[in-house]
């Protein structure tokens, strides 16, 4: 299993939950959340299609939080 | 001074290699290069890397970059390092500049905006001051030719010696 940790500073919350979506159907996703950071647990049925499905996940999650323009970073 | 790596001149302690994993760490200082530049520097890497982005601390950003496809290799860790901390300068850069250039593009955008409106309706007409001055024109360059010319007609008229009426000497005329 593999755990993703999206900072709530960086990341939008809607584009984690869009990208679980996408990718929900290449491998179990579990998302979690903790008061810094959205939680993704990653479980396929080997260790490097778990590693492709979070790499791809993440890329995912990062353009369209870049693509919503959001304004996230806080103190920024 | 800041010791120095073989990671195209980055210092030690900015970059992290994860063997393990086949990616190498950036921590980028929000304080130097906005968010902004960050999100820009990774939307550009994001086609050939899977790319990741940490708060480690406060105002410090941690970039894991794993280059996608081909397998891990040290120098190609090296020079995509060397290639995203090039890019995160030049948006940084071009952030900075925006910032600075925002009130005068905006300016610009609305001048162009009102003048695509069309032409004024009766009311706005109506409304207009037509007696306020467009700009200055000391020279006056703007003048019209007609107040022009008027104006030298009537300084000429003014300045110009009347002809005098020739005068009757006594003699005898020819």
């Amino acid at each position: 299993m593999i755990e993703l940790r999206f900072h709530r500073e960086l990341y939008d919350g809607n584009a984690v939950d869009e990208a679980i979506k996408s990718f929900d159907r290449f491998a179990t996703l579990e998302r979690a959340e903790e008061p810094s950071c959205f939680v993704v647990r990653v479980t396929a049925k080997d260790e490097a299609r778990e590693r492709k499905v979070a790499n791809e996940l993440g890329n995912f999650a990062l353009g369209l939080t870049i693509r919503s323009g959001s304004t996230l970073g806080g103190s920024e | 001074m800041t010791e120095v790596t073989g990671d195209q001149g980055i210092p030690a302690d900015v970059v992290e290699h994860h063997l393990d994993r086949g990616a190498v760490s950036l921590r980028v200082d929000s304080a130097l290069y906005p968010l902004e530049a960050i999100y820009a520097a990774a939307y550009v890497f994001i086609d050939r890397c899977y790319v990741f982005l940490d708060r480690v601390a406060e105002g410090k950003v941690r970039v894991t970059l794993s280059p996608k496809g081909a397998p891990y290799d040290a120098a190609a860790a090296r020079e995509v390092v060397g290639e995203f901390a090039n890019e995160l300068l030049s948006c940084a850069w071009r952030a900075q500049i925006t910032r600075e250039s925002r009130a005068t593009i905006e300016a610009v955008t609305a001048q162009a905006l009102s003048g695509a409106r069309g032409a004024p309706s009766l009311d706005d007409l109506e409304a207009f001051d037509f007696s306020d001055e467009a700009f200055d024109d000391p020279l006056g360059i703007a003048m019209s030719w007609e107040e022009k010319y008027a104006k030298n007609k009537k300084d000429a008229s003014k300045t110009e010696p009347k002809p005098e009426e020739p005068k009757a000497e006594g003699g005898v005329e020819p």
